[in-house]
């Protein structure tokens, strides 16, 4: 009965486990088979949600060059009714790692983790996304150059990074033209209690508008066009993450504070036809202040077999001082899941997933919004042997 | 009679599912010395049964981590990353030395070389030194014999001794006993092995190894091992989640006992020294 209260399964630091030796590759395969079913109140469904996807499916190669020198390469083919062509890839994770001569610390030039908040540590033990790349603050990767490192003794953890800060989704035009820097820092004083914060600061984003998009009437017959050097500035994101484990019982907890403001550019058009009726370029902004609250309690009972979360969930939105009810929300769900292996590094594992989550905005007379989500996540690696004796 | 069957399989499910266990992973330098503790304790108390799995050091460490173990036996210290990613996840991981190892450099016993130098054996594996005949030996090419990257004796030998990158021609074996069965047969060989493997181990031989004072010293000679005249001491380490408690204290009591450390000497290795007595009784909370 003692096994069976083993601790919590939100494992914080993916990197755990066996750590390649030079001369070594690993090869890896994680795929996530999903269903979604979004409805209001459980009546209306939402055709764009509900579907099938494979919802990730990567393929991840590493090689320990030396013991001083790393490189991983992801891609992630996934497939979903979402895209028209059904199925597509994308460069996950693409960065090589060297070793510093501080001890435990690393210097990671290329696309690589964003080492904002839980995004940082997230596991998708819930299978949603974490907090932050949910509301679109940050990316889970992103080019960039960080060191990154283990404190002496088992204090923690740091990093410091110069990242591109748009994530790894756009490229081309989009791409941004000023580095984001970001700070995060774990701390772990003693069993039990993980504490840290992350913060970011981007002094200029440019926003993938395209000129077809509409951004509001100015009057009855005239709206803003607007214009692709729409830019948010002065991006700023904070936030402390708490983790408690003991036992079986963990709740693991990040508080976001996100703001900026927005500088849009626009023509002006006539709302009928669509037609530009002043080309002169034309400038407004607008003040953002967002912040949130995420907190998961994990239980992991059997063996670590399976686990039993909740989740809550607020989200605000001001918009230059006031607060927009639609984009405001309250969510709170729940969920399990059922390890048939339980994935460790280097071996395979077979989850059963199942969360359910019913979001609320702020605006008056909305509707909820239940969404499920079931998913089999199936993950294997395995050290290719060949490389080793060459 | 019905219902005696039926007592009867309920006890033995009720004794099934409340058995007393300790489970035991890691290291498979260990391996064999823990099974032989396990083998003595289980005389003194049958109704603890302990189990012991070898994967190696970083294998038994992630186990304690995640729960998965009751002791983690490791042949390396737990590296600081190892310690942060425990407490994240509620575990405090706690230390006790059971033993110390002479890790041994070993030969066949057909090849002359009888003793070498730290930075000799190093540029050995290194593959910078490829001849015996650059050692004082024969002309014999030299084939390196070593174990795999998840084993604590691959990690400290490396950062002892090789202080570099193992040469690729290096064979990784699974266990000291493969490297031993290796080198029984090829005479230009070399390994490394736990010194408990040589115990009854024939066909093979311990070279001797210079210390920091210039002294040629073989793992074999108990009292320079256990003097620290040996350069390749290890302290082999058992870690378990907090201080020990229940079961896996009682087991670890035992192990440190007068008893447990015969059977660590008769296995080969050598008893805890007095700074590490020291040290076990603070982990213990003595």
């Amino acid at each position: 009965m003692r096994k069976a209260l083993v601790f919590a399964a939100l494992a914080l630091f993916a990197a755990q486990g066996l750590a390649l030796e030079p001369k070594q590759a690993e090869l890896e395969h994680n795929g996530w088979f999903r269903y979604t079913n979004q409805s209001t109140s459980f009546g209306i469904t939402n055709p764009d949600v509900s579907r099938f996807a494979l919802e990730r499916g990567y393929i991840r190669l590493s090689y320990q060059w030396s013991s001083q020198f790393f490189t991983k390469f992801t891609l992630d083919f996934f497939s979903s009714d979402k895209y028209a062509e059904g199925s597509t890839v994308r460069l996950k994770e693409g960065y090589a790692d060297l070793a510093l001569p501080l001890k435990d610390f690393n210097l990671t030039a290329g696309l690589q983790k964003h080492y904002f908040g839980l995004i940082y540590s997230w596991d998708y033990t819930h299978p949603d996304k974490s907090l932050a790349d949910i509301q679109g603050i940050a990316a889970s990767a992103d080019y960039g150059l960080t060191v990154n490192g283990f404190l002496p003794g088992g204090l923690g953890e740091l990093q410091l990074g110069l990242y591109n800060g748009e994530g790894y989704k756009y490229a081309g035009k989009y791409v941004n033209k000023s580095p984001e820097l970001l700070a995060n820092l774990r701390l772990t004083p003693f069993a039990g209690v993980m504490a840290g914060v992350s913060v970011f600061r981007n002094a200029e984003d440019h926003v993938a508008y395209k000129n077809d998009v509409a951004a509001g009437k100015l009057s009855t017959d005239r709206k803003k066009w607007l214009l692709p050097d729409t830019v948010n500035k002065g991006r700023m994101g904070l936030a402390p993450v708490v983790k408690f484990a003991f036992g079986p019982v963990s709740l693991t907890g990040e508080y976001i504070i996100y703001n900026y403001t927005r500088e849009f550019g626009y023509y002006t058009a006539d709302s009928t036809t669509g037609k530009i009726v002043d080309s002169t370029r034309l400038v407004s902004e607008k003040r953002y202040a967002q912040s949130g609250l995420d907190l998961i309690p994990l239980v992991s009972l059997a063996k670590r077999k399976f686990d039993v979360y909740a989740r809550i969930t607020t989200w605000e939105r001001k918009e230059d001082g006031t607060r927009n009810d639609a984009k405001s929300s309250l969510s709170y769900g729940g969920g399990f899941n059922y390890h048939f292996i339980r994935r460790e590094k280097g071996k395979p594992g077979l989850a059963l997933q199942v969360a359910w989550t019913r979001n609320q905005t702020k605006a008056e007379g909305a509707k909820p919004t239940d969404t499920f989500i079931a998913q089999f996540r199936f993950e294997w690696a395995q050290i290719v042997p060949e490389f080793i004796a060459q | 009679m019905k219902r005696t069957i039926a007592f009867a399989v309920l006890a033995g499910l009720a004794a099934t599912l409340f058995a007393a266990e300790v489970l035991v992973k890691g290291s498979d330098t260990m391996l064999n010395l823990t099974q032989r503790l396990a083998e003595a304790f289980s005389a003194v108390q049958p109704d603890i049964s302990v189990s012991i799995t070898g994967g190696g050091s970083g294998v038994g460490i992630n186990a304690i981590t995640n729960g998965e173990c009751d002791i983690a036996n490791a042949s390396r210290e737990i590296k600081s990353k190892e310690i942060s990613t425990a407490r994240a996840n509620g575990v405090n991981p706690v230390g006790i030395v059971i033993a110390i190892d002479g890790l041994s450099v070993i030969v066949s016993e057909k090849n002359s070389v009888e003793k070498l130098t730290p930075e000799q054996i190093g540029a050995i594996y290194r593959g910078e030194i490829k001849n015996w005949n650059q050692v004082g030996g024969p002309n014999k090419k030299i084939s390196l014999y070593g174990r795999q990257p998840s084993s604590g004796t691959f990690v400290f030998f490396r950062d002892a001794v090789v202080k570099g990158e193992y040469s690729v021609a290096m064979r990784q074996m699974n266990g000291n006993a493969q490297i031993i069965e290796a080198l029984k047969t090829d005479e230009g060989g070399i390994g490394y092995v736990g010194v408990g493997y040589l115990r009854e181990a024939t066909g093979v031989k311990a070279v001797a190894v210079r210390n920091a004072k210039g002294e040629y010293v073989s793992p074999l000679d108990e009292k320079k091992v256990e003097a620290g005249l040996y350069p390749l001491t290890r302290p082999l380490y058992q870690y378990t989640s907090g201080k020990p408690k229940g079961n896996a204290r009682k087991f670890i009591e035992f192990e440190l006992s007068p008893k447990g450390q015969e059977i660590v000497k008769q296995e080969g290795f050598f008893p805890v020294t007095s700074d590490y007595q020291e040290h076990n009784k603070a982990a213990l909370g003595k």
